[in-house]
């Protein structure tokens, strides 16, 4: 057995650059509290501006105005985590997670493929780059060995156990993998290699400190086995990118978009599947998000041809609010067999559901020329309906308000025949520039139609007609 | 005509979050629109009501008392007060439902109004649906006949109907209606400040708050024709019988002193006297001089005559019981530093000693207690407050709230979040502002800061802040200041829960107070006298010297010298770097020089650029006149520059004819115009009353822009004597017994400016042996230890040890007085110390002697196998020796640091001599040596940076070396230019300019390098350092 270990020391951090279009540019993680936020991470150009981690945001603006930040957050270390174990599969059917922000990919049986290491390595150093991930790559007899080599070592590979123990021996104590207190107390009592530690009579290390120090040593040295669980591949892709910047171009939507496909791709390739159907997600600021399905007749994994596709079907949305995230689900993989699709397909004729109904017209008409209409928080009867894409929530205004609103209040131009309420004052909306204050009344007209017209406070007292009722 | 109309029910902006108007607002726009009475009727609060009836009184329209409530899970209901029972009833109901909620809540039940009854009230019921009568006729059998229908219309959907029906309510309910406005707010213009107030109150932004927000500006005090419009008339004049029963006037609430300070055969007068001449006895045993018995009769005269005995009884009564339990107290405040405050051991300054006179404290116009803080060891605070509520039980003795202020950052940062900024853009904004500051950025600033003041929602920021600033946030619990009464407090003002477990709080503030008359006395913590006491005993302990703050022998004059050295680390007062400066300057050889020296360092004098006059004539160099023989009585004693508040205030007396009450009230406005203004109308009367009295324009101009510059931080001559007499104490003992003094700061930590190592540092310094930690000898406490050759040296205590509990200290000490340890493994076991403990021993070098050195020690005590009962007399598994590596100096000084936070063994610096980047550096005592404007370069530690307020854009930075401190001036320029090397360095070399003035030397810096590097350099493993 050989394991390979692939640190991924800016996981999270590359997550981050990697979509973003200047990665060379300064940038900081920032997790905690919007009261007191604290960088996490801090990309090379960043630190060059004197940004640590663990400095608080107010400390690092102190310094300098002159980064951007993104807000750090762990599950996606653990997504990228598992999108590059599902990459690593194809090298290899012992792919494990067992330690965070790195992979530990068993390769004696791969070497035969894939070898010899020199080449195989180099191989995945050029995938993981193309990916935008920085890594360290080590290899050592026990998978412990080859993770802990990472903390001090990059290219290194360690066959033999003679040459473990030398490598380990000159570790220092507090980049062995070691528990914070065990590496308290070693070098407490002096001991800052590896190597002074393992030469002391096991019987008066293990009376001084916790089991798992022990096992830990073992497991280093291989005498004792590591428990690993091995990876499996999910059954679904599903994958979000968060934009840097609102985006409402289909332009600017197409570099995440192709790292998105870039990734879809690496994962179909590890799985040795294809794929037929996904959905891509446009989420916005507010509201649910736009959903571009993509259709294949047929399973297919070539990113470029999905890239096409896609990007087809993105031209022809309509990106309406800003778009600030975007996601990628496939949820049907089916077995990927490389073959042409059938030249005539028979289709068959369907019957359309309303849903089907509705997205014809929305293809037809634009995707804005159907919707329904929400109630809004505001007392502005204008503000208080708009447009909305799916059922929303219950109207909870008990107030008398007409069933049909002007969008826009025009002159009334019908006599009025008498008030029946009113006024109702309503004075709102200062915050946005579209202050109101206005007098409101449901009138008659002659026609006998029910109004709701108003008057502009301190107007010049004519009346405007906002809605009918029915 | 309009019809006459009371407000009924209206909110000030003490409903936090809620009201939008401040007292004053209200009553002016109430008086300007003819409004017969104003009720305020803050929510289940009466914390506004002293501003309110101040209000009330300066705008002459009355002012009725109530509060708003919503009954838990019932109905909404305004109380308002018609007599004295029935403010005592309303405030028993807030404290009761204020006690059952958490703080800044309340849950007022239905229960507790039946149980209180209604006598003295008015009750006004708000409906909340038109047609459940259910909840009017629960309340109208709680308030059989005393209760009403609030008809409230703000324009609604249908008014017209809304009113029919709530007056078919009322007529079901055979109760009368009444018309109110439940005003938010004085004027419509408010609006905006109201919506976002509720937005903030309910932590959203005013776009999302939708329904949450009015749909109006209704709910303002609203023109009487305009209400003429909606209302009935019936309902407009009923609000005029109602305002016509409620009588009650803040001015009837009567406070009596508790009973128990004085015995029953006597009266408050004959009893202060009795204590007075006891303690007159104590402090001048063989005698007091006819001066002083003269001067004590004529305070009790005074007291006498303005009926303050009681005041003075209980502040003595706290005081006694200090000095009962060896807690060290210090009186300050206008009438502490007085013959009778000495006499009953508030203060420990004799009156002899310094000329305060006592009449200008006490001013005999104005009928409020004179002003005794008291300053109590600040260890032991505690005790003296428990004590306060054990004498006189929690419901008579309570903390006075504090009533906290929206200041500038505060307002900008929830007005912004509340208009849907970014929170990092908020941040940003807040940033902008200076801390407790009330002046919003200016756009210069603003746009520094990356924002453009002239976009729309800019500008909406700023203008919303603009009113909110100053705006009441919340109240909490004053640090000290207590309340203590005969009657229930309950029944002056409404107790509150705080935010600390035990603790009561009342809903007035000290201004509240004075203008009420109630009594308070502030009980205050000082870390100072917790090091003198601590001091005071080690010297009688290991020298056999008693001493009191009183005993202290006065004018000496080495400890004079030490002081014009400037050595004075450590000292109360005289020890920060800009005192430590002007020491050498100025020279102080008598007591009240030292007054002179504590009130001069500060903002105001500084400001009011008054500390290089007073240099200059001090030296001689300029010489000393006064304008008028009246004013060279006030100024003589400082030179003819004003210093003192007490001087500013004789000055408006003795040269522009202020009567004493008078030059008080110059004095409160003088503290407050920075937030509120209200000096203007002195400028007139100052400069009126000085050319009358024959002084030119030009000098009463001058006067009155000095007082200004003042402001709020002029110091008052009877606090600076105070604190004086702790300085003198300090110094004194730090001059005498440096090595008892050195010991009782280090065990008093934290307090002062330094820490224990700098405390240490200096007392290696000055020749005295710091001895190691060592669990045979030290006990929790740095303790004195007699050497060979009879000096005193500091052993350090356990408390040194970073993370080590007192507990096990105390273990440690009784095991060892039954034996010495012989092994860490009987240390262990006798003393039940857990691994952990034991782990911050080895590491802290207190086991040498058991264990060896550090390596050592640890693996020895990691070896301690645990105790199993049944196998405790068989002896320890044997174990072969293993070598361990050895420690080194540097590794040692590193571990010092970071187990320790000193170290014993050689400075960081001295280590550091040899390297190369220190090559050409000059260490601190050869600086002392050479002539000033010479191009230096010198290195250290980085001890201390600070931007003095007053130094616009300086950085003082001070590093230490192996000597001392070098003190370096880092100009804006270069703090800019190398903001990274000046704020991140632990280790810095500087090269530079040398400045010297009157002894004071200074390293004007060029360049900062950063070499800390160097300090991880010491030791290849950890960067542990701090």
């Amino acid at each position: 057995m050989r394991w390979a270990c692939i640190l991924l020391p800016r996981l999270a951090l590359d997550g981050v650059l990697r979509r973003h279009p200047d990665p060379a540019a300064p940038l900081a993680l920032v997790t905690g509290a919007s009261q007191r936020r604290v960088l996490h991470a801090v990309n090379p150009a960043a630190r060059a501006l004197g940004l640590r981690p663990g400095q608080s945001l107010t400390a690092a603006q102190a310094l300098s105005r002159d980064f951007t930040i993104h807000a750090y957050d762990p599950r996606d270390a653990e997504r990228w985590q598992r999108l590059l174990a599902a990459w690593a599969y194809r090298y290899s059917s012992q792919v494990s997670l067992h330690y965070p922000c790195a992979l530990l990919v068993e390769i004696a049986s791969s070497l035969a493929l894939f070898g010899p290491w020199p080449r195989f390595e180099a191989r995945l150093r050029e995938a993981l780059a193309a990916l935008g991930f920085t890594h360290r790559i080590n290899v050592a007899p026990n998978p412990a060995a080859a993770r802990v080599l990472g903390n001090a070592h990059d290219g290194l590979a360690v066959t033999s156990q003679k040459a473990l123990k030398d490598v380990l021996g000159a570790l220092p104590v507090e980049r062995a993998g070691l528990p914070r207190d065990a590496v308290e107390a070693l070098s407490r009592m002096g001991l800052r290699h590896l190597g002074q530690v393992l030469a002391l009579p096991r019987a008066t290390l293990t009376r001084r400190f916790a089991p798992e120090v022990i096992r830990h040593l073992g497991e280093l040295l291989g005498e004792w086995p590591l428990a690993l669980e091995s990876y499996l591949p999910p059954d679904e892709f599903d994958l979000r990118l968060e934009l840097n910047f609102e985006v409402s171009s289909h332009q600017a939507l197409l570099f995440p978009l192709r790292r998105l496909i870039g990734d879809l791709s690496a994962f179909l390739a590890g799985r040795d599947s294809g794929v037929q159907r996904f959905t891509l997600e446009l989420e916005h600021v507010k509201g649910t998000p736009s959903q571009v399905p993509v259709g294949l007749l047929g399973a297919e994994r070539d990113p470029g041809l999905l890239f096409e596709l896609a990007r087809g079907r993105l031209e022809r949305t309509r990106v309406g609010a800003p778009v600030r995230a975007v996601r990628l689900v496939a949820r049907e993989l089916p077995p990927f067999a490389p073959e042409r699709r059938e030249l005539f397909e028979a289709r068959p004729q369907q019957s359309q559901p309303w849903e089907q109904l509705r997205e014809r017209l929305r293809a037809r008409l634009g995707d804005h020329a159907v919707h329904g209409l929400g109630t809004v928080g505001d007392h502005r009867p204008e503000c208080a309906w708009q447009p909305a894409f799916l059922a929303s929530a219950q109207v909870d205004d008990t107030r008398p308000r007409p069933g049909w609103l002007l969008a826009r209040p025009i002159p009334l131009d019908a006599e009025v025949a008498g008030i029946l309420a009113g006024p109702e004052r309503i004075e709102s909306g200062w915050w946005d520039g579209g202050d109101v204050r206005r007098d409101y009344y449901l009138i008659e007209t002659r026609q006998g139609q029910r109004a709701w017209v108003y008057r502009e406070v301190g107007g010049d007292g004519h009346y405007w007609l906002q809605g009918w009722f029915g | 005509m309009s019809p006459d109309y009371a407000e009924l029910h209206c909110l000030s902006n003490f409903s936090f979050q809620r009201g939008a108007s401040n007292a004053d607002e209200l009553f002016a726009r109430a008086r300007r629109l003819g409004y017969r009475a104003l009720a305020i009727t803050d929510e289940a609060t009466l914390a506004g009501i002293v501003r309110a009836w101040q209000a009330a009184r300066q705008h002459q329209v009355a002012l009725i008392v109530g509060a708003e409530f919503r009954i838990y899970q019932g109905p909404k209901l305004v109380l308002l007060v018609e007599d004295l029972a029935g403010y005592q009833r309303l405030c028993r109901l807030i404290t009761r439902a204020r006690g059952r909620a958490e703080k800044g809540r309340y849950q007022l039940l239905e229960d507790d109004l039946r149980e209180e009854g209604c006598d003295g009230l008015i009750a006004l019921w708000v409906p909340d649906d038109e047609d459940d009568a259910t909840p009017g006729r629960r309340l109208g059998e709680l308030f059989p006949g005393r209760l009403w229908l609030a008809l409230e219309l703000h324009r609604g959907p249908d008014d017209a109907a809304r009113c029919e029906r709530l007056l078919g309510l009322a007529r079901r309910l055979l109760i009368p209606v009444v018309a109110c406005g439940d005003v938010h707010m004085h004027a419509r213009g408010r609006r905006a400040l109201q919506d976002t107030m509720a937005a903030i109150r309910h932590h959203t932004t005013v776009a999302e708050a939708g329904h949450r927000l009015f749909a109006n500006g209704e709910r303002h005090l609203r023109p009487r024709d305009a209400l003429a419009e909606l209302y009935p008339p019936k309902a407009l004049a009923e609000s005029l019988a109602i305002a016509g029963r409620c009588g009650f006037d803040l001015g009837q609430l009567r406070y009596r002193y508790p009973h128990e300070l004085v015995p029953r055969e006597h009266t408050p007068a004959s009893w202060l006297r009795e204590l007075v001449e006891k303690g007159m006895l104590e402090r001048w045993p063989e005698g007091a001089s006819t001066e002083v018995k003269a001067l004590i009769e004529r305070e009790l005269a005074l007291i006498h005559e303005l009926g303050f005995e009681s005041y003075f009884l209980t502040v003595h009564d706290i005081v006694a019981y200090a000095r009962g339990q060896g807690i060290l107290c210090q009186g300050r405040g206008s009438a502490a530093n007085s013959a009778v405050c000495f006499a009953l051991g508030i203060t420990e300054l004799d009156p002899t000693r310094i000329n305060l006179l006592f009449e200008r404290f006490i001013s005999k116009e104005r009928n409020e207690p004179p002003d005794i803080d008291v300053d109590f060891e600040h260890e032991r605070r505690e005790e003296v407050i428990q004590y306060v509520f054990r004498r006189y039980g929690r419901h008579r003795a309570a903390i006075t709230a504090v009533v906290s202020s929206y200041h500038a950052a505060g307002a900008i940062r929830d007005v912004a979040k509340a208009l849907g900024l970014p929170p990092d853009q908020v941040n940003a904004l807040a940033d902008c502002c200076d801390s407790w500051s009330d002046r919003l950025p200016s756009a210069e600033r603003l746009v520094e800061g990356g924002f453009d003041p002239a976009s729309p929602v800019l500008k909406r920021v700023l203008a919303l802040s603009r009113e909110l600033v100053g705006f009441p946030r919340h109240l909490s619990q004053h640090p000290g200041g207590f309340v203590i009464s005969e009657a229930p407090l309950d029944t002056l003002v409404p107790v509150e829960n705080a935010a600390m477990a035990e603790r009561t709080v009342i809903q007035w503030d000290k201004d509240d107070l004075d203008l009420v008359g109630l009594l308070k006395v502030d009980i205050l913590s000082l870390g100072m006298l917790s090091a003198l006491r601590r001091c005071f005993a080690l010297i009688e302990r290991h020298y056999g010297r008693q001493l009191t703050l009183a005993s202290v022998p006065a004018e000496d004059g080495p400890t004079y010298r030490m002081i014009q050295n400037a050595d004075t680390l450590g000292v109360f007062q005289i020890e920060s770097r800009a005192q430590m400066a002007m020491l050498p300057r100025l020279r102080p050889k008598t007591f009240y020089d030292l007054v002179i020296q504590v009130a001069i360092v500060r903002p105001g004098p500084i400001q009011g650029d008054m500390v290089h006059p007073y240099l200059k004539r001090r030296r001689g160099e300029e010489p000393v006149s006064y304008p008028s023989e009246g004013l060279e009585r006030v100024f003589k004693r400082t030179l003819g520059v004003p210093l003192f508040q007490e001087q500013v205030m004789e000055l408006a007396i003795t040269a522009a004819g202020y009567s004493a009450g008078e030059a008080d009230q110059l004095r409160r406005s003088m503290a407050a115009w920075k937030r509120h203004g209200g000096l203007e109308h002195h400028r007139e009367r100052l400069t009126q009353g000085m050319l009358e009295r024959g002084y030119d324009a030009g000098f009463a101009e001058r006067i009155f822009e000095q007082i200004k510059g003042f402001g709020s931080y002029g110091f008052p001559e009877s606090h600076a004597a105070s604190f004086a007499l702790l300085t003198y104490a300090s110094c004194w003992l730090k001059c005498h017994y440096p090595a008892a003094y050195a010991c009782a700061l280090v065990n008093s930590w934290p307090m002062g400016f330094y820490s224990p190592d700098q405390v240490l540092q200096d007392a290696r310094r000055h020749g005295i042996r710091v001895l190691p930690v060592d669990v045979r000898y030290s006990a929790w406490d740095c303790s004195l230890e007699s050497g060979r050759d009879g000096a005193w040296g500091i052993r350090l205590g356990l408390r040194m040890v970073r993370g080590f509990r007192q507990v096990q200290a105390g273990r440690i000490e009784a095991a060892r007085a039954e034996g010495a340890f012989n092994d860490v493994a009987e240390l262990a076991r006798r003393a039940r110390l857990e691994p952990r403990a034991l782990a911050l021993l080895a590491d802290a070098g207190a086991l040498r002697a058991l264990a060896g050195n550090r390596h050592r020690a640890r693996w020895a005590v990691a070896g301690i196998e645990a105790q199993r009962p049944l196998f405790a007399s068989l002896p320890a598994t044997e174990e072969q020796a293993v070598p361990l590596p050895l420690t080194n100096t540097g590794e040692d000084l590193l571990t010092d640091y970071a187990t320790l936070g000193t170290t014993l063994g050689p400075h960081p610096l001295r280590l550091l001599r040899g390297r190369a980047e220190l090559r050409r550096c000059v260490d601190s005592r050869a600086l002392a040596g050479l002539e000033q404007g010479r191009g230096v370069s010198v290195a250290g530690l980085v001890v201390g940076r600070q931007r003095p307020g007053t130094a616009s854009g300086v950085i003082f930075v001070t590093l230490e070396d192996e000597f001392g401190m070098v003190n370096v001036v880092v100009w804006r320029a270069l703090a800019e230019r190398q903001r990274l090397a000046l704020v991140e360095s632990r280790l810095l070399r500087v090269s530079g300019r040398l400045e010297s003035k009157e002894g004071v030397r200074h390293l004007i810096a060029h360049h900062l390098h950063d070499i800390s590097a160097l300090l991880d350099g010491l030791d290849v493993r950890s960067r542990d350092f701090q």
